[in-house]
Formats: C-alpha cells, structure tokens, sequence
C-alpha cells in the first residue's frame, strides 16, 4: 500500500515543484487566495488528500484552522487545536517537522480527521525567526512514509506561507488597532463656556498604534473633568484597554463625588480585578464649576504644566503616586492648583518628553519653555514644534491644553435641551459656570439662576403637551447687564393647579427686567440683570 | 436628575426636618411626599430647615404654599429656617410665603 520513496519524481520534476510553490505569480494574490492557491499545488505535489494551515492564537495557546483543502469543515467549524496536543498541537510545541506513518497508532484528536480516514500526516512549523505563527499539515487515506526531500518541499511552502501570514496578522491588527483608537478617543471634546480646550495626538512608533489616551468632559455638578493616560504596551489589545479605561473614568466621575483620588482608585481597583496583568499611568484633574481651582491626582504619571499670566510656566508641584493596575495602594493624593483668568493648563503623556538619547530633564525643560498663557491652540502647535519638531515621535503623544478664558472673552451660552424637568438641573449647572466665567458675583449667580430656573421651568409645565419640545437658553454678557433669553416653539395653556404661576412673580423680584413674548409659534422671555458689582477688571 | 435628602428627627412634641440639595419641578413630589410622611397627626409643630438647599424655586415653594394651611388648620405649627443670604432665604423673601408660615431667623427688611 505504502508509496515507495523510490517514485518521488526526478530532479527536473524536483526543481519544477518548487517553481511552482515560490512562483513570483503568488506574490500578487490576496492573502487569504494564496493560502487556498499553495495549498491546492502542494496537495498535487506531494499526491495527498488533505491540506491544512493552522493559526496560532497565541493569547488562547491554541491552533485556529485557517485554510484547507479536504479538510474544509475544519476551517468552517473554527477548529481550534491546544498547543502540545494532538498532531498540529505537537508539531507547533516541537517548531520542527512530524511525520505520521499511522494515525492509528498515535494520538489524534481532531474527529475530522479521523472521519476523513487519514492514515499519515506530516506537518511543519510556520515561523517567523523562532516564532510560532502556526502549522501547515498534509494527510493522505493511503498510508505512507514521507521522504526527507517532500519534508524540505513542504517546510518551503511553510516558509512561504509564514511569510503571508504574519503581514497578513499585523497588517489586520494595526488597521484595526488605528480603527479602534480612532473610535475611541473623542475627535472633539465639548466646548465648555468659558474654556478653551485644544487637543493634540501623534501616533509614534512605526504607525503601529499606542494605548494614550485624552478626555474632557463635564459633570453635571458642572465641574470639567480631564484626563490624560497611557496603557503600557501597544497594538491591538492596549488600544482595547485604553478605550474601557476612558469609558470607565467617565462612568466613574459621574458617580463620585469631586475627587480625582478616589475615582483613579476606582479604576485601579477596576483594572485590577478585570483586566490583570494590564498597567496604565493617567492624571486626573477636576476643575471647580467656577474655573478657579484644579483638583489633580498623578498615577505614575508625569505633572502637568501650568502657566498664568503672572510670569514662567511651571510644573505642578504633586506627589506620584503608583501606576494604575499595579498593587493595591492607599491613600492616592490630591493637589490643588489656582487657575487663574487666562491661565493654562497642559495634560501630556510621557512620549511628548521621553525621548532616546536626550536626558528626561533636558526634555521637561523644553517643555516648560513651551507653555505660555496664551490662546489653547497656539500653546498645543508651539508645544508639539518644539519638542516634536520634524522627527516621527517613536511613542504616542497626548496633549490636552486647556485655557480658563479672561471675562472679557466671554462667549454667550447657547444651550438647547428637551423640555422635561430633568434637563432643569443641567441648565442650572451650565448657567453657573457661565456666570463664574464672567466674574459675576455670589449674589448674582443666586438670582440669575433662580430667574433661569423659573422660566425654563415655566416652559416645561406650560408650553408643550404630550408631545414634548425643546427650550432654548441663552446668556449673554451686554456691559454690566447679563441678558437671559429663554424660548420655546409651544402654544402656552394657562396654568393649571394650585399655586401655579408664581414663577413670573419671583423672577420680576430677582431680575431688573421682564419681558415675555408670546407668539402662536411660541414663547420669547426676556430677562435682564444688572450685575451686582460689574465684573471684575 | 435632581436630588435632594430629607433627615427627619423627633424633637419634644414636634419634628425637625432638615433638606438638603436641590428642590426644582423634577423632584418636589418626591420631597414633598418625604415631608408629608414624617408629619404625624400627635405632633405638635413641624420645623423644616432649608440650610442646606442649594437651589429650590417655586415649583418647590408649593410644597410649603400647600402644607402651610394644611398643618394650620389642624392646629399644627410650621416654621421655616432659612439662613440669612443662603439661596433658599432669598427665595422666601420675594415669594409672600412668609406671610403664611413663620420664617427663621425673621425677616427684618423689604425685599429687594
């Protein structure tokens, strides 16, 4: 029954094989065509009845079926083979070639297989330098003894195939990292009244995607949370972990109180248990609602920068405290820092600073030199000239700048909300951190808000029915005056209910001016409050 | 959403209710249920304190326009304590409740 080596072809035949397997041709086919295209000359070469290229899932230490030829079910029922055992299995825990006579007499696990009636097997390592990427297998129902030179034939097309593969896996992984990432980290972060925030993002190393990342965010307290991290590794799987991360401080902040210590512990904590052996730095840092002062806690992460009008800029003066997923530590420590009128703030990762063969403090300097108190957006592109320059960074770098903007540069407010009352809190917060940004006084920011509170909740009892709307709310700064226009696109029913309709009453009470609008097509209320004091300077 | 804390505690033959964070449309009935509920027919007085109140409009305010005639007509007093210059205290001052509970500390001036 056995095929005797003596029939193996020729020289010339020899030589016409192996054109066939490294045939230039190949080159121009897709990846996944020139497996099942080597797979069909191979099993004709060397006469034999099935062809398989095994993957390696090097996370899970199993063997996926990828491509075959006979064995197609294998591939389709996503056979997944564990290293060391059975046929492929030994074969990749070996990374030499194995040569099965009969099956019979040796252990095979893979049911298809044996119900393909496979009597001999030979298979060999797919490598890269000395790593495993998978392994290439033939099978034949005949029994029969491979000779040394089908054995050097097949590791050729091994070869070939290992070739294939691993640009096929890390081309796949990087666009799918740089998919990820993009999908992960904000392309804009809200535009918050009264801060200028600017964001800049470098991938480094060869295009292959890093785990920074950068957020910015408010709360509905109305403080402004921001964050700037790094996962330690790259690719695929630190991009995943950067964006649960991000999702994770967000989902944590909105259910902590204003503490950046206790909300990096959370995630700590979080890391810890549900993804171990992960390890990322971040900074944390929460602005007050009136702008005035920065909470910040450090996990092995570099201080940021702060720069006021008052003169240099300097490094925040804050302990470090252990990296994230590291150990269980405790008492993670708060600094606070005043932010100023028009003072800024820079969030960084560590690739912005390190770089090979420049001393970390010649780097921290260059820095420092680059932050100034000006607009967020020149600060980042002077920040990013002059410690990145021309060369491509070789890490990943996060910038995060944020500017408190001056009284004087005060936008108005421009919120739309659907008019229900739980958008009631919301507006207050926005309308609070509006007024801090223009300097209005304890007293002010009282009424102001009140007269807010009432009208808008006015629109949400009166203007609409069933079917709901949306209210508009607009601050304005006119001098000394701050000018509040809220608007709705419903028809007004009169009030209904006892003690109704005082809200009118209260806001003439706090407020200099009142008037209200109504049209069929809705409702314009005109509120104006002269502020107690002027703004400041 | 708005929130807010009502702590209830028994003091003599009255009882102190204490509330603290925000009072607007989205959570009075809620409030306004957590007052009602800690007000037995046996008490003799109510004293809620709006110290701690960082914001109430008057969509909270009628919690106070309808309990204030309730608990006088079942000869129950209720008082108000609003520090001078918190929000709740500037509330009161414009709304005319005051001329239906008694306030706490008093009100010495016209209202702005």
């Amino acid at each position: 029954m056995s095929t005797p080596a003596g029939t193996w072809k020729g020289a010339a035949d020899r030589l016409r094989d192996i054109e066939s397997v490294t045939d230039a041709g190949l080159a121009r086919l897709s990846v996944d065509d020139l497996l099942d295209e080597l797979l069909d000359r191979v099993r004709d070469i060397l006469d034999a009845d099935t062809a398989a290229i095994l993957l390696l899932d090097s996370p899970a230490g199993q063997l996926v079926a990828t491509a075959a030829r006979g064995l197609e079910d294998e591939v389709y029922q996503g056979m997944r083979v564990p290293l060391g055992r059975g046929f492929a299995g030994r074969v990749a825990a070996r990374k030499r070639p194995v040569a099965i006579e009969d099956v019979e007499a040796a252990d095979v696990v893979n049911p298809i297989l044996r119900a393909k009636g496979i009597r001999s097997l030979l298979g060999v390592p797919l490598l890269a330098g000395d790593r495993l990427l998978g392994v290439l297998h033939v099978g034949t129902r005949a029994a029969r003894h491979f000779s040394p030179a089908e054995i050097d034939l097949l590791q050729m097309v091994a070869d070939r195939v290992a070739l294939a593969t691993q640009a096929r896996i890390s081309d796949t992984e990087r666009r799918a990292a740089v998919v990820l990432q993009r999908s992960l980290l904000p392309e804009r972060v809200p535009q918050v009244p009264g801060l200028e925030v600017a964001i800049r993002y470098s991938a480094g190393g060869e295009g292959e995607v890093g785990g920074d990342w950068y957020d910015l965010f408010t709360l509905p307290s109305g403080w402004v949370c921001m964050t700037v991290g790094d996962v330690v590794g790259r690719g695929l799987r630190a991009a995943g972990v950067m964006g649960r991360l991000r999702s994770a401080v967000r989902a944590y902040a909105l259910s902590t109180r204003s503490d950046p210590a206790a909300i990096l512990d959370r995630i700590d904590r979080m890391l810890r248990q549900f993804e171990p052996g992960e390890m990322a730095t971040a900074v944390l840092a929460l602005l007050e609602p009136s702008f005035e002062r920065l909470h910040l806690s450090l996990a092995g992460h570099p201080a940021p920068v702060v720069a006021t009008d008052d003169g240099p800029a300097t490094y925040v003066d804050a302990p470090v405290d252990p990296p994230l997923g590291v150990a269980a530590s405790i008492g993670r420590r708060v600094t606070t820092v005043d932010l100023p009128p028009g003072g800024v703030v820079c969030l960084y990762s560590d690739g912005l600073v390190e770089r090979r063969s420049v001393p970390l403090d010649a780097r921290l300097r260059l820095l420092r030199e680059a932050v100034s108190a000006r607009p967020a957006e020149e600060v980042c592109t002077t920040v990013m000239v002059d410690l990145i320059g021309p060369d491509r960074p070789t890490d990943d770098v996060a910038l995060l700048t944020v500017r408190r903007l001056d009284f004087d540069s005060a936008e108005p407010l421009d919120l739309t909300v659907p008019a229900v009352a739980s958008s009631l809190r919301d507006i207050r917060a926005a309308v609070k951190r509006w007024l801090a940004t223009i300097g209005a006084g304890p007293e002010d920011v009282m009424d102001v808000v009140l007269a807010v509170g009432e009208a808008t909740s006015n629109v949400v009892e009166h203007a609409y029915g069933p079917r709901g709307g949306l209210v508009h709310v607009r601050l304005e700064l006119q001098n000394h005056d701050v000018l509040v226009t809220v608007r709705d696109s419903g028809r007004w029913r009169s009030p209904r209910g006892h003690n109704r309709g005082r809200g009118t009453s209260i806001i003439e009470a706090v407020t200099d001016e009142l008037t209200v609008d109504r049209r069929s097509d809705g409702t314009e209320v005109l509120i104006r409050r002269r502020l107690e004091a002027g703004p400041p300077r | 959403m708005t929130t807010a804390r009502v702590d209830v505690a028994s003091e003599g033959g009255g009882v102190r209710i204490a509330i603290a964070g925000e009072v607007d449309l989205a959570n009075a009935a809620i409030v306004e249920e957590q007052i009602v509920a800690a007000i037995t027919n046996q008490v003799t007085g109510v004293s809620v304190d709006l110290g701690g109140v960082d914001y109430i409009d008057s969509a909270g305010l009628r919690i106070f326009f309808a309990l204030g005639p309730r608990l006088a007509g079942l000869q129950i007093t209720l008082e108000l304590v609003a520090p001078v210059g918190s929000p709740s205290r500037r509330l009161l001052e414009v709304s005319g409740l005051p001329s239906l509970v008694t306030l706490q500390p008093p009100m010495d001036g016209a209202a702005r």
